[in-house]
């Protein structure tokens, strides 16, 4: 039945109520016992197959599917491994006897480099994001991420941005100041390679961001009903974790790319002390992203372990409660050590002393979670299943790691070490353990839900003892050799200072290291003649075991009502009721991608979203966004402008032509009693957390500008500088009445529009954008009119920082206006579908908060000084 | 009785929140203190006073996770059933844990100022 009902009655002054779901939730045993008729099932199956199905031939590319995008993006990020691997043999090669020549000391600088940047930016994060998106709907029972074009978007922004900066080594133009690029070396380092690494990693760095908004939104709402905030699966709490961290931790570093690429192509005097700037920003603002980063790439890593541990040891994880702890908590205070890097710079050592402590205190919830593991296993009856072995394997490298890493907290000891190989030995411990052993058990134990196939068992138990001793012969000796006084980042080296035969040994390990991986690769690439996979080879409890092989594309066939942590072990008859499409969504008859959206905390259905599908959108968005960080690289700044209109334009039209969609009806039967609405806005919509959750990220990219104004205050004696001129009081004091005029305009329009006064929520988004530009105008005119000119000290230069930050922010605030104001028009924002103008709202909340520190910072901090 | 901040996530992070404010506030305050006057004692007396309302707040939210945690009545440690009940004693577990670590956490920041007297 779905004839509308009546409307009930309404004051004039009521808004109109929205549509909430109906029926019976949760369902009765009773009701999730009753049989389907097979015929039905088939039926269903039909048309849910040719909903999901893939395009074919050369429109695979368009593809938007979690189960494409994230095999394109692991399988990408780990031939930029590959490469970078490659980079370090070469570099082993030179090391490998003293004064040798195999490569000049420029080509070394550009490998060490890119090594680095590779490892981290090209590979350890991504890989995260990738195989995250791979299986973090399985691991749910969800049909698809929330947003797979962003996916697919992120995905090949990530493969654009990566050739661009590896493809710079070819044309010997690649960067060469380290992977951490401090000023003077790298703003003064002659060439384009300091641009390239700047601008094609924070093009990364965005598509990064977007997979994390993804990821995050995935969890909170994407569960499936009845999977509360207990029972959710450990990696999907890593998940959790680690898209926050990326949101705190980004951030920064996008906001010291943008002052380092200023100082480079417009001369602002950010870093360059002769002009009242501190090069010391840049290290804070790098490590404030570099340690966290860290973390980012460790905890998903061992998210992994918590998924094996427990299937090895064939009971649930033990614990729980403590593993919650200890993503949580090492995901705070691994915010409290970056300047844990940064000892030798001559801080106070008061201040040291802060951060030495708390890098010695975030060893306690790392250590919880290796202990939870133990407990596991030895609880258990335990498989030395291969994953496990690589699991074993990584936890004790990752213990030597860990060991190093509490003496190097020590201030005074990372003194005698600092720059020398010990520092290499530690890192590579770290990374190996925290992240390559566990990723590569990983895959032997995802393998099969990827691929419908198995690896091989004997190739994988050379590739682990290969990889396993390689890497202890090539990394052990590292320690002497720094404890030795070898320092990092040289070229060559003299002979008969004791450094030759450790440096041989660990060029030896290093190639043992490659056998391990290669044996590793062409296990993963070979072309498998083999029968499909059994369903759940290793006796799995999660949800992601309950996969369909061979792949019908649509995830899950319907998506389950959950009671345990373990459905598969514990849940009766979850298998049958699961593919006979006894739970909910079983059907797609509209012809449409479907999935569950559900209450944060207590999993509650709430919506069923309608989901994007294949696309070219998002490749043309991906290609100009491409080209509006890439030609910047080079100067060419009208390519650049006119790149970056198009990418907004393809983001608009992807906008316009698939979110937020009038539905057919406004509820819809999803099974088993129950009715959900097939449109929401504001909180309970995915969309509103994506904004939400994107603008905390932005949130931070502004406060570490305004962290650069007040570390100048306190490192500068010359800031301001004495005669200073300041921006003009009235042009600040106009524009932040305009912008909260306009601020206030758009929130207003949203409540008048609940209420159907359709012409004055008309003239309201109308009336918005032109208060908006003329607040932006008078932030402009409140620089340019005293005529503070930003090449000539650090006060003025991070003054219009502030203002070409916040300015931009309110264009995009007038596009969102005027994207709300042509969609009251269009039909598309209604009283009842207005998900576009609550998004609006929210962006608006933020950016008027931004308009108004940028006010407060500019006109009024001179005088408080 | 079921309150509001017994499905709330935030409170589940209060204290490591806490933490987290403590170590910003500890830091600009030391940093300035050395900076712009090199008055190390009005550093420590700063970092003293900030760790006292640091512990006192995670120790507000410490008991508030045990009375959700509610250990005793239940005598039950494993909060793995679909329930209202377990989702509550799961928030106010993880809450209590977290209370715990941030507590050693601020303690542990706030240990160099008690034993290094200078701004140098």
């Amino acid at each position: 039945m779905t004839r509308p009902r009546p409307e009930p009655p309404r004051a004039w002054h009521d808004p109109i109520p929205q549509a909430a779901p109906e029926g019976i939730y949760p369902p009765t045993e009773e009701m999730l016992r009753a049989p389907v008729d097979p015929k039905v099932q088939q039926a269903q199956e039909k048309r849910l197959r040719a909903v999901w199905a893939q395009p074919k031939g050369w429109r695979y590319i368009s593809a938007v599917n979690n189960s494409e995008v994230g095999a394109w993006y692991s399988l990408t990020a780990f031939g930029f491994m590959l490469a970078a691997g490659v980079l370090a043999l070469l570099m082993r090669v030179q090391l490998a006897v003293p004064e040798n020549d195999f490569l000049t000391a420029d080509r070394f600088n550009q490998f060490f480099t890119m090594h680095g940047s590779a490892m981290m930016f090209l590979f350890a994060v991504p890989m995260f994001e990738a195989i995250s998106i791979l299986l973090l709907p399985a691991l749910l029972g969800a049909r698809d991420m929330p947003f797979p074009r962003l996916s697919a978007y992120g995905y090949w922004c990530f493969l654009i941005g990566g050739i661009f900066v590896m493809g710079s080594l070819l044309f010997n133009v690649a960067p060469d100041s380290g992977w951490f690029m401090y000023p003077p070396l790298a703003t003064k380092a002659e060439g384009p390679g300091s641009d390239i690494w700047l601008l094609g990693l924070s093009f990364i760095e965005v598509a990064s961001i977007a997979a994390a908004v993804e990821l995050i939104v995935g969890v909170i709402k994407c569960r499936p009903p009845g999977m509360r905030i207990n029972l959710m699966p450990l990696y999907a709490w890593y998940v959790l974790v680690v898209g926050g961290m990326i949101l705190f931790a980004f951030p920064p570093l996008i906001a010291g790319d943008f002052l380092f690429e200023m100082e480079r192509s417009f001369d602002w005097p950010f870093f360059d002390p002769a002009r009242g700037g501190d090069p010391m920003l840049w290290q804070h603002l790098f490590w404030i992203f570099g340690h966290p980063e860290v973390y980012i790439v460790f905890l998903p890593s061992i998210a992994i372990a918590a998924m094996v541990v427990p299937t090895a040891a064939q009971r649930p994880i033990a614990g729980y409660s403590w593993i919650v702890l200890s993503a949580v908590g090492t995901g705070f205070l691994s915010f409290g050590l970056w300047v844990h890097h940064m000892f030798t710079t001559g801080l106070p050592s008061l201040s040291l002393g802060f951060f030495s402590a708390a890098s010695e205190a975030v060893v306690i919830p790392t250590g919880v979670q290796l202990f939870a593991f133990m407990a596991t296993l030895m609880l258990g009856r335990v498989r030395m299943i291969l994953p496990m072995l690589w699991i074993a394997g990584a936890v004790a490298i990752f213990t030597a790691g860990g060991l190093t890493g509490v003496m190097l907290a020590i201030a005074p000891f990372d003194w005698q070490v600092h720059d020398t190989y010990f520092i290499v030995a530690h890192l590579h411990y770290t990374l190996f353990g925290g992240m390559i052993f566990p990723v590569i058990g990983g895959v032997y134990y995802y393998y099969p839900f990827f691929a419908k196939k198995k690896m091989s068992e004997r190739l994988g138990r050379w590739s682990f003892w290969l990889t396993f001793t390689g890497f202890n012969i090539c990394f052990l000796p590292m320690h002497l050799t720094g404890l030795q006084g070898m320092p990092r980042r040289v070229y060559t080296y003299p002979g008969g200072i004791g450094w030759d035969w450790l440096n041989l040994i660990s060029t030896v390990g290093a190639f043992v290291v490659a056998a391990g991986i290669l044996v590793f690769a062409w296990d993963l690439l070979r072309p498998k003649r083999q029968p499909p996979t059994e369903r759940n080879p290793w006796q799995g409890g999660t949800l992601e075991w309950s996969h369909d092989v061979p792949d019908p594309g649509w995830g899950s066939r319907s998506v389950p009502y959950i009671t345990s942590r373990y459905p598969l072990w514990e849940q009766e008859e979850f298998l049958d009721r699961l593919d006979s499409g006894r739970f909910y969504i079983p059907d797609a008859p509209e012809g449409l991608r479907e999935t569950v959206v559900t209450s944060a905390v207590d999993a509650v259905p709430q919506h069923v979203a309608r989901i994007t599908g294949p696309a070219w959108c998002t490749l043309w968005a991906a290609a100009f966004t491409g080209g509006a960080f890439i030609f910047p690289t080079f100067h060419m700044y009208v390519p650049a402008v006119i790149s970056a209109l198009l990418a907004l334009a393809a983001v608009v039209w992807w906008l316009w032509t698939s979110t937020a969609q009038v539905p057919e009806a406004p509820l819809k039967d999803v099974g088993l009693g129950l009715r959900l609405p097939t449109y929401v806005s504001g909180p309970q919509a995915p969309g509103w957390w994506g904004v939400f959750i994107t603008m905390l990220g932005d949130a931070t990219g502004f406060a570490s500008l305004v962290f650069g104004v007040f570390f100048y205050w306190t490192a500068r004696p010359d800031f301001p500088p004495e005669g200073a001129i300041h921006a003009d009081p009235v042009f600040v004091a106009a524009a932040a009445m305009l912008l909260c005029a306009s601020w206030g305009a758009t929130r207003v329009a949203r409540s008048v529009n609940r209420r159907a006064w359709h012409g004055l929520t008309r003239a309201l988004l109308a009336a918005a954008p032109v208060l908006a530009l003329a607040g932006g105008g008078a932030f402009v005119l409140a620089v340019t009119v005293p005529d503070m000119e930003p090449t000539s000290h650090v006060y003025p230069a991070i003054i219009w920082a502030l203002v070409v930050w916040t300015c931009a922010h309110i264009l995009a605030g007038v596009l969102m206006q005027l994207y709300c104001l042509a969609g009251a028009f269009a039909g598309k924002l209604t009283p009842r579908h207005d998900a576009d103008l609550w998004n609006t709202t929210l962006f608006w909340h933020f950016l008027v908060l931004t308009c108004l520190v940028t006010a407060a910072v500019i006109g009024l901090l001179p005088g408080a000084l | 009785m079921e309150k509001a901040r017994h499905t709330s996530l935030w409170q589940m992070i209060a204290a490591p929140i806490v933490w987290a404010v403590h170590f910003c506030a500890v830091y600009a305050w030391t940093a300035s203190a050395c900076a712009h006057a090199g008055a190390a004692e009005e550093a420590r007396l700063g970092v003293a006073l900030m760790t006292l309302a640091a512990l006192g707040l995670i120790a507000v939210f410490a008991w508030r996770a045990w009375r959700q945690w509610d250990l005793l009545s239940e005598n039950d440690h494993v909060h793995d059933a679909p329930t209202d009940g377990h989702r509550r004693r799961f928030l106010g577990h993880a809450g209590l844990l977290l209370s715990m670590v941030s507590a050693i956490g601020v303690s542990f920041v706030a240990a160099p100022a008690f034993y290094i007297g200078s701004c140098l």
